[in-house]
């Protein structure tokens, strides 16, 4: 990965504007400054570059207190890596130790299966029944449990050729979702290949600023998807793109011969909507009568029209009503597992997005990525459906 | 010995007490950086009046220095704490207490975004036309504080044209209440425009009142290309002199054209010594009559590439872009000394035309960006090495432009006010006996000295 030091030229970009006050979900919880990006590229600085200031317990809770949800980024002026610049603070600081050994290891073996599936998945519900809070759903049957490895040809001719990467959450907390995107290709005449082998894409890595183990399940699936013959290959989930495109080069080592094959395959990711929306749906649309809401994805900034298509696809749906919230891009709190370290905060962020669900009389939300899905779905303050935007091609 | 964070977590609640080093760190500067020289030894973060009227009675007790702080948004060093002391984060009073349509008025705490409040009048139909550019972050108390401005001054006016009425912590910790929900107010010394522009030095605002008008129904914006800066200076100018008034009307120099294009679709021309963006505001018929007047001038004086921009969506890039003017070309330079002197408008080309001159002389990068519409520009000097030549070259630069917006008749500040940035010019621009004034006014209000000191004029006068 980049080294450290190489990161300071980013942060005296930081022209000190403050903008980033207006997006942060971490500070518009407290109002506390300290937390914006404006100070974190100071203290970052203070701390772990000029080291002119201790690291203290404070200072960490400062680093791990961030959602890597890129908002400040994307409110950026001039666009701070600020997100990665806390990957690489915490790389430094823990040296991809953050976590226990056990915790570690588990994460890892998760990563590897992409998701908690079999016994693991049997564990979380028994787990649940005891009384242990946070842990997702796991349905019994993964969805590579119902796609084999190989290539799906679609209903009549072939319009296009995909590879579908299906990552830990689809795999094993959203089936469902899988399932959609293999119908709705088959429908549209895609036709789609799941190859064998694939990892996690490696953000929960990558956030614990373990870069190790983010390597090997990068390079793990680099090795399986350069082996592939098509121009696209498409994720249902934003923030597999993000990794994809925004963070797999970069957490690899500078002179790491994959890199050359990584930024091939980064070129090729797609999130399917944008690219249905681009190359359009053959299969009639049905009407739904729903009145339906878009929560937009944090990790949306690897792409200019991962947010514009679901509103485009809900557009050409007959009879759907669509409602906007007032701040759509506002973050649910989830931010991967940082919601099960930082409870209170994440409850927080969450109450005010369900709110203003709620406030928009909608009864289904609409969002690409599974993480929000579950995050907002678990909260016990509203009975919402909750879906990807391709499930409302095939509501019954 | 005293113990700010032990006494102030008594008198407060923990939660509003900050004392860790890391948090003083992040309370030393506002949007300049260089200002940071002293962490404050505490931040508050109160949520009532009551709340800082019992800090402020603590700190007078203890002849604490007290530093108001809004978004720390602000380009003067207003909010940086230069003697330490107490830094009161206001933010998180931001509660809008009243929109009151049938009087067309608004009450809200002093830590209420710009924006947010913006949105709130606007759902009404109503309109609050202060628009500082930072308006995402920066708050209603930190405006009333620098009395700040924006685009839309050409036509609406700064914030100072909208305060009826202020609710304010005095430095001895008592909190009155000033003018109030009526237009019109003729009761003895204007105390509430006395807190405007006061720059968190006589006491703290907490709450505001301020003074709507009906929301224009339609807008349109108009970007022109000018080949020269004389040119753009000459129709700001005419359009000012043909009684046409555009909401906005800004001025964007050659050198920051191409910093822009990354955020908008059709590319301003390379070629172009100036671009002059404006907004028209209010009913469609009025909007098309301005429009043509601002054509025909501009066909008259032989400028071409005039775009219309329908599309709000494009209209909206163009003012983002503008938006994020400073801190972009913050971004490239080392150092970037923002001034906000202003001059009468119709002595707007004569500043513009000094402009190169001082470069010049100087040999360092002068841009102007900035309010032409109402002769508040903003000349950025630019350095790319810091070292004490280039120091002192821009303290040159700087002490020729403020000479000469003051010999065109202008002021040293038109929005941003005096802070730390400005106060070694301010006998210059108001005169020995004004300045003997206004600390007559801070004695009388402030007697110890306790808020927000160091700030307006230097302690050693330059
Ligand atoms: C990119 C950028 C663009 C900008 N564009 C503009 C512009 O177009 N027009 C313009 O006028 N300004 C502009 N500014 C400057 C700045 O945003 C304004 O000065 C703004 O009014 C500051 O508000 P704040 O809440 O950030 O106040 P701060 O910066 O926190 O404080 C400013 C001053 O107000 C005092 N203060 C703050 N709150 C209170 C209170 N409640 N009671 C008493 N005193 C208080 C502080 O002590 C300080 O002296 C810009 C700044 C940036 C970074
Ligand atoms: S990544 Fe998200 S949580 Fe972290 S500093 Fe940026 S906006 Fe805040
Ligand atoms: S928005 Fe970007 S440049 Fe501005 S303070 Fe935040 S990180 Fe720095």
């Amino acid at each position: 990965m980049r080294d450290f030091e190489s990161y300071k030229d980013f942060m005296e970009k930081c022209s000190h504007c403050s903008y980033c006050e207006a997006t942060c979900p971490v500070y518009l919880e407290d109002l506390l400054e300290t937390h914006v990006a404006r100070a974190r590229m100071e203290l970052i600085r203070a701390v772990l570059v000029d080291e002119e200031m201790p690291v203290t317990d404070r200072f960490k809770e400062i680093i791990d207190r961030c959602l890597l949800c890129t908002n400040c980024r994307q409110t950026c002026p001039v666009n701070v890596p600020v997100e990665e610049i806390v990957i690489a603070a915490r790389n430094k600081l823990y040296k991809g130790k953050r976590m226990g050994m056990i915790k570690r290891k588990l994460l890892k073996q998760i990563m590897e299966n992409r998701g908690i599936s079999g016994a693991m998945g049997k564990l979380s519900s028994i787990a649940k029944v005891a009384g242990v809070k946070n842990i997702p759903d796991i349905p019994s049957k993964s969805f590579d449990d119902q796609y084999e490895a190989g290539t799906y040809p679609p209903e009549g001719e072939v319009r296009a050729k995909v590879v579908y990467y299906a990552g830990c959450a689809t795999n094993t907390m959203f089936p469902e979702t899988g399932d959609i995107v293999m119908k709705v290709l088959k429908k549209n005449g895609i036709e789609v290949v799941i190859p064998e082998g694939l990892s996690c894409c490696g953000i929960p890595a990558i956030s614990e600023g373990d870069l190790n183990t983010a390597s090997e399940m990068i390079k793990r699936n680099i090795e399986v998807l350069s082996k592939t013959d098509t121009d696209i290959i498409i994720t249902d989930c934003t923030s597999c793109g993000m990794t994809f495109k925004e963070k797999v080069v970069n957490s690899l080592d500078v002179d790491d011969e994959f890199k050359e094959k990584a930024i091939a395959v980064s070129m090729k990711f797609r999130e399917i909507t944008e690219y249905l929306m681009d190359i359009g749906l053959t299969e009639k649309i049905k009407p739904v009568k729903e009145k339906v809401t878009y929560h937009v994805p944090c990790h949306r900034g690897w792409s200019e029209t991962v947010s514009d298509a679901p509103r485009k696809l809900m557009e050409m749906i007959p009879d759907l009503t669509v409602v906007e919230m007032e701040h759509p891009e506002k973050c649910c709190g989830a931010g991967g597992a940082f919601f099960m370290e930082n409870k209170e905060l994440s409850e927080g962020i969450r109450s005010k997005k369900t709110g203003e669900i709620k406030q928009t009389g909608a009864s289904i939300l609409i969002t690409q990525c599974p993480s929000c899905r579950s995050y907002i779905g678990n909260s016990s303050d509203n009975d919402l459906k909750i879906m990807h935007p391709l499930n409302l091609l095939l509501l019954k | 010995m005293i113990n700010l964070g032990k006494d102030l977590s008594r008198l407060l609640s923990k939660d509003k007490v900050k004392t860790d080093p890391e948090d003083l760190y992040s309370y030393a500067s506002d949007s300049i950086r260089y200002y940071a020289k002293n962490n404050p030894d505490a931040v508050i973060l109160p949520s009532s009046a009551e709340d800082v009227s019992t800090v402020i009675k603590y700190a007078n007790k203890n002849s604490i220095p007290v530093t108001p702080r809004g978004a720390g948004s602000g380009l003067a060093g207003g909010c940086v704490p230069v003697d330490g002391g107490i830094v009161l984060d206001m933010k998180r009073m931001n509660s809008i207490v009243e929109v009151n349509r049938g009087n067309m008025t608004a009450i809200t705490e002093a830590g209420t975004v710009l924006s947010n409040f913006h949105r709130a009048v606007e759902k009404e139909n109503l309109f609050y036309p202060p628009d500082p550019q930072s308006m995402s972050v920066c708050t209603l108390g930190g405006n009333i504080a620098t009395r700040a401005g924006g685009p839309r001054g050409v036509k609406y006016g700064t914030t100072g044209n909208y305060v009826l009425g202020l609710e304010f912590v005095l430095p001895d910790g008592e909190i009155i209440n000033t003018g109030g929900t009526c237009v019109k107010n003729s009761v003895g010394y204007d105390i509430t425009h006395l807190m405007t522009g006061s720059e968190g030095t006589l006491g703290v605002i907490t709450k505001v009142i301020s003074r709507l008008i009906p929301l224009p129904p339609c807008k349109k914006t108009i970007i022109v290309g000018c080949k020269t800066a004389e040119l753009a200076a000459q129709i700001v100018s005419t359009i000012t002199a043909n009684g046409a008034v555009p909401a906005m009307l800004e001025y964007i120099s050659q050198g920051a054209t191409g910093f822009l294009n990354s955020y908008i679709k059709t590319p301003l021309i390379s070629e172009m010594e100036a671009y002059l963006f404006l907004e028209l505001d209010g009913i469609e018929s009025q909007i098309e009559n301005e429009a043509n007047k601002i054509r025909s001038i501009c066909k008259d004086l032989g400028v071409s590439d005039i775009r219309v921009i329908e599309d709000a969506k494009e209209a909206k890039s163009y003012w983002d872009a503008r938006s994020k003017l400073q801190p972009i070309l913050q971004s490239f330079f080392k150092k970037l000394i923002v001034e906000d002197v202003t001059v009468p408008r119709d002595k707007f080309p004569e500043l513009i035309r000094a402009l190169p001159e001082i470069s010049a002389a100087t040999g360092l990068l002068v841009g102007a960006a900035g309010h032409a519409g109402d002769g508040n520009v903003h000349p950025s000097v630019l350095l790319g090495e810091v070292n004490d030549e280039t120091n002192k070259k821009s303290e040159e630069a700087v002490d020729m432009i403020i000479n000469e917006a003051i010999s065109l008749g202008g002021c040293i500040s038109g929005e941003h006010g005096i802070g730390l940035h400005k106060s070694a010019y301010l006998e210059k621009s108001i005169g020995k006996r004004q300045v003997e004034l206004l600390k007559q006014i801070k004695k009388a209000i402030d007697p110890d000295g306790i808020m927000n000191p160091g700030k307006i004029w230097t302690r050693e006068a330059k």
